[in-house]
């Protein structure tokens, strides 16, 4: 059996090869940890440093939240309607961030929201740690394992809470256009969770509970059902030129992808993955035991070809 | 055309923090309300009172309209060992806001004689005085019926209004529209509004002092 899997490998639809030592570690998904742990971490600093220098020190120190890409969103009427000027908390960098997560969409598909949003790595550390508990603790895995097969007799109601972050980004945007603030800011977890310092109560504190909650039972459930950004970047990567494309002859749908995926997509029954709530984090591509079964590809927009 | 995983992830990197640093590169960029395009501290203009901001801190104020520390805490009861790092609206109080300094500024750079408030709207909390030999101008006049834990700040919101006893009907007139949601706070509304923040928070505070 050995030799027979020794001689399929590299061949489409043959079993990888597995990997040892450091060639192991060499792969997309730590790139793709690594790249989320300094973006992360690069925020962390600044809103450390935001609470440490204040306002009122010698340098000024940018708000963590002048490098949120959904404030620049939200900004972004009054930016083109009222000659440059910002709604509050916002700045030119929000645009320019919004901007650049708005080309990759255009380009790579959601892959902002895969490779870089610290609030969904947030939510994939919370979901990481509930993994390494459920092997350790039996109880617990067969606990939440229950849970996941009572949840999935509610997979319509799943299908249509995701489009719930559709009405929170009409909300969001709109909203801020209407009013001229933003009003979605006390609800969104992000902003909470930068300003928590402030020991400031507000609706965004019990979002970012109940997401870091789920995440423990589901994965990414802040993206996957709320967030703004998220279906902004996945309406405009529709039309991106990336795909996922599953060869039927060299799959044999073990569903090891679709277990894999953090999104919930049933990657296993696709052929081409065009989603607008895949986020592009690949990990399906790195579970994937055969050779040229699941690849990103390069074609046509929309066609997939 | 198959693209290798690793090659798709430096292509996301690529172009995201590569647009982000052609507009650094192009000058379009600013973290702050505090500074400008190019980096540079966003400093009072000495010609337009209007341009003083509440984060602005009192050495600002000083070096740019060549006020005497000593005369501006004087001026507005503020203590003597006030740090001039410390910024406006840290000093807020019923004497001391970001009108009243304007209105201070403005009238020590006019001619005695020609004074008037900026505000259009009554402040009960300042008298004009407009004698020739007079270098205070202007002279607020504690009202000592404020407490300060009822003086708006830039975090205030309508619900603290309201709970101070303002009827809503009061704010709505103050505001010119409908009551917002009472957990908004009152500055990014007004701002969002493209009205004076300084202007509003004044007449709001002149009825949250009737309900003392």
């Amino acid at each position: 059996m050995t030799t027979q899997a020794k001689l399929i490998q590299g061949k489409s639809g043959g079993v990888k090869p597995r990997l040892h030592g450091l060639k192991a570690l060499l792969t997309h998904q730590t790139f793709r940890r690594i790249v989320q742990t300094a973006v992360a971490v690069f925020i962390t600093f600044l809103a450390i440093q935001h609470v440490i220098i204040g306002e009122n020190g010698p340098v000024v120190s940018a708000s963590a939240e002048a490098f949120c890409p959904l404030g620049g969103l939200e900004t972004l009427y009054k930016f083109i309607t009222a000659g440059g000027s910002f709604v509050s908390h916002t700045h030119l960098s929000n645009v320019v961030l919004v901007v650049a997560v708005l080309a990759v969409a255009l380009l790579l598909r959601s892959a902002f929201c895969g490779w870089i949003c610290p609030l969904g790595f947030l939510q994939d550390l919370v979901s990481n740690f509930s993994g390494v508990l459920q092997k350790r603790i039996p109880g617990l895995r067969r606990g939440i394992s229950s849970l996941k097969k009572r949840g999935a007799r509610l997979a319509v109601l799943d299908r249509y809470l995701r489009y719930m972050k559709y009405l929170v980004l009409a909300w969001a945007v709109g909203g801020s256009a209407y009013f001229g603030y933003m009003v979605f800011r006390d609800f969104d977890p992000w902003s909470a969770l930068l300003n928590i310092a402030e020991f400031s109560f507000t609706p965004g504190i019990v979002v970012l509970v109940i997401t870091l909650v789920a995440s423990f039972f589901i994965e990414r459930p802040w993206c996957r059902y709320a967030c703004p950004l998220g279906a902004a970047s996945g309406i405009l990567g529709k039309v991106s030129p990336i795909y996922l494309k599953r060869e039927e002859s060299a799959c044999t749908s073990c569903k090891i992808c679709t277990n894999a995926c953090p999104m919930g997509l049933e990657i296993h029954k696709a052929t081409t993955i065009t989603s607008v709530d895949c986020n592009s984090c690949l990990e399906c591509v790195g579970a994937c035991p055969r050779n040229g079964a699941l690849e990103v590809k390069f074609g046509l927009p929309l066609i997939g070809k | 055309m198959r693209i290798n995983p690793i090659v798709y992830g430096v292509l996301v990197l690529t172009v995201f923090f590569g647009i982000i640093m052609g507009f650094q590169a192009a000058g379009f960029w600013s973290i702050s309300g505090k500074v400008d395009t190019s980096g540079e501290a966003m400093q009072p203009s000495a010609t337009d009172v209007n341009t003083i901001k509440g984060w602005m801190t009192l050495e600002q104020i000083v070096t740019t309209y060549n006020v005497p520390l000593a005369d501006l805490l004087k001026q507005f009861e503020l203590p003597s060992d006030t740090k001039s790092t410390t910024a406006i609206k840290d000093l807020e109080s019923d004497l001391f806001s970001v009108t009243n300094l304007r209105t201070w500024l403005k009238s020590r750079t006019q001619p005695a004689g020609v004074l008037q408030t900026t505000s259009t709207t009554p402040v009960p909390t300042q008298t004009v005085v407009s004698t020739p030999d007079s270098s205070k101008v202007v002279t607020p006049v504690p009202t000592g019926h404020v407490a300060p834990a009822k003086t708006i700040t830039g975090k205030t919101t309508f619900q603290e209004l309201l709970d101070w006893g303002v009827s809503k009907d009061v704010v709505q007139k103050v505001i010119g529209t409908d009551l917002p949601a009472p957990a908004v706070v009152i500055k990014d509304f007004v701002t969002g509004n493209g009205l004076e923040f300084t202007t509003i928070k004044t007449q709001l505070q002149v009825e949250v002092d009737k309900t003392k």
